[in-house]
């Protein structure tokens, strides 16, 4: 459904992609895996547009999209749940929702989406009129993947979905992640600091390292491989 | 007699105020969606102050006239400065705007002299006063206070209610999370460049109207600096922060005069614009974020 090839981006001067290219079957959910700051969060920031990518192609659908602005990804239902949440956190959290139902083709299937993200979040119904800057690390996260669910998404890439979040909150995250795959059919780039918790979720994995895709394969032969995980993951 | 001379001063202090204020919203606009403080800002005063005097003085029509005139005229240069300039500087470091803006500041500046010579003009729009017992307001004050109200509502209303508006409050809040909601962030920025730009150009017909005199290429300058102080005083990236700033302003600088023409020996006008400084420093370091600004 998304394919990156050989992409290179970076800040200023500064290159941090050096070629990457990866696979995200339509379905499936798909790790990038990698110790910190390797590149993961300007892959996806590239893919989706807030970097503009300084060579190589993205295709999406079929569609080359490599140049695309990041409006028009989203109405497309590429969509990024950033690192570092980027609430608006002077608004309310039902603000903050309608915020993510922006663009015409969210906005007409609004009331559907919004029950959909509070039978997904009960928490953020109780929460409804309260300013997101004064929820809870975690019910922050809720919110960051809720806003992002009322775009109506196919593809949805997280970053660091868990980031910063007690152990049994990280594993309450994943299960809602495995059901946007299983119960609404989402198509999921995942990048994971936890990667126990990441490779069991996921279908298939990539290890991303100094700006290239190092090793990749089924969840299954990541944990099964020594090497890699000896070499790129540290355990 | 003294708190006669100060209540009709205050009065007189509120409604430039409120102009003042209205001629500030333009400069937190553009702060709070594009972190560019626009050094250039008086000088698109001075732009609507000359707008005002060549309408009524070629086609002899009331200063109200130019309202619309200046803010149309104001949002195409916004747009054209925008797409020319400040687009390119959005990912620059911040001395790269400030000069930009400094620059086009002065160019535009040296354009009006060009035109219009350097001479101080003024005009007469004699449409009656309001005589009180302790002060007079020419009627061209009320209506630009009541214009300047007028204009600072809509923008309200606009910020609040329309889509457009919406996706500013988002960028203003959290530019990356409102390109992940699908808002088109550069438009975004263009389109607040140039209501800014806007608004601050028609700022500049509602401050002839209520001084409409000394017209000059080089007028900008005072006003610049006072908008910086009301804007920190408004809490920096707010529109109708900077408007109440502005009122607060207004009072402070024509209450102090009255105070400090009362001592002997003392240059008021001076004086005031050494409080003005006075307070910007204060502010900055007692609470950066602007008197009405959130924490
Ligand atoms: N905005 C930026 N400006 C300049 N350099 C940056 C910026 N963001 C990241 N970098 C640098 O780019 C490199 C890759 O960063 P990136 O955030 O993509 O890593 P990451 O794999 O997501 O790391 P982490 O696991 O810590 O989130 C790092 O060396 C980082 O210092
Ligand atoms: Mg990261």
């Amino acid at each position: 459904m998304l394919k990156v090839n050989n992409l290179e981006s970076g800040y200023g001067p500064m290159q941090v992609l050096w070629g990457a290219s990866l696979e995200v079957k339509k379905g499936s959910i798909t790790s990038l895996l990698g110790p910190n700051g390797v590149g993961k969060t300007t892959l996806l920031r590239t893919v989706f547009g807030s970097i503009e990518p300084w060579g190589g192609k993205i295709t999406y659908g079929g569609e080359e999209i490599t140049h695309l602005p990041t409006h028009k990804k989203v109405d497309l239902g590429l969509v990024l749940v950033p690192e570092g949440r980027h609430l608006f956190v002077g608004m309310s959290v039902h603000e903050n929702l309608i915020m993510g139902a922006y663009l015409k083709k969210a906005l007409e299937h609004i009331e559907e989406s919004l029950k959909l993200v509070y039978s997904l979040f009960p928490i953020l119904k109780a929460r409804t009129n309260q300013r997101a800057g004064s929820l809870s690390g975690g019910e922050q996260q809720m919110l960051t993947i809720a806003r992002a669910l009322m775009t109506r998404p196919r593809l949805i890439m997280l970053d660091e979905p868990s980031q910063g979040l007690a152990p049994k909150l990280v594993s309450e995250v994943l299960e809602t992640i495995k059901k946007m795959k299983s119960e609404m059919g989402l198509t999921i780039l995942l990048v994971e600091q936890n990667v126990e918790a990441s490779l069991n979720a996921s279908d298939y994995v990539y290890i991303i390292h100094e700006g290239t895709i190092k090793a990749e394969g089924s969840s299954e032969k990541i944990k099964g491989s020594r090497d890699i995980r000896e070499a790129y993951l540290g355990i | 007699m003294i708190g006669a001379q100060l209540t009709g001063n205050l009065m007189q202090g509120l409604i430039l105020g409120g102009i003042y204020g209205m001629a500030t919203m333009g400069l937190s606009l553009i702060f709070g969606v594009l972190k560019v403080v626009n050094v250039g800002h008086g000088a698109f005063i001075m732009i609507g102050a000359f707008i005002t005097l060549w309408i009524f003085t070629a086609f002899g029509l009331a200063p109200v006239i130019a309202i619309p005139v200046a803010l149309i005229v104001g949002m195409a240069i916004g747009f054209v400065f925008f797409y020319l300039v400040m687009r390119r500087l959005i990912k620059a470091p911040e001395l790269a705007s400030l000069l930009a803006t400094f620059a086009i500041g002065i160019l535009l500046e040296e354009i009006a002299k060009l035109i219009f010579g350097s001479e101080f003009r003024g005009y007469n729009w004699a449409v009656g006063k309001i005589i009180l017992p302790i002060t007079v307001f020419p009627m061209s004050k009320i209506y630009a206070f009541i214009g300047s109200i007028a204009i600072a509502l809509l923008l309200y209303i606009w910020f609040k209610k329309t889509r457009a508006g919406t996706a500013v409050r988002s960028v203003v809040e959290d530019s990356e999370g409102a390109r992940v909601c699908g808002v088109n962030v550069g438009w975004v920025y263009a389109l607040s460049f140039a209501i800014g730009i806007g608004l601050t150009v028609t700022s500049g017909v509602l401050l002839t109207m209520f001084i409409p005199v000394g017209i000059n290429p080089y007028m900008g300058g005072g006003y610049t600096l006072k908008a910086f102080v009301i804007a920190v005083l408004g809490g920096l990236t707010s529109p109708y922060g900077a408007f109440f700033g502005g009122l607060i302003f207004g009072l402070i600088e024509n209450g102090s005069y009255t105070l400090f023409a009362l001592i002997p020996g003392v240059e008021a006008f001076a004086m005031t614009r050494f409080l003005s400084f006075l307070i910007l420093l204060l502010i900055l370091l007692i609470k950066p974020t602007g008197l009405l600004g959130a924490k």
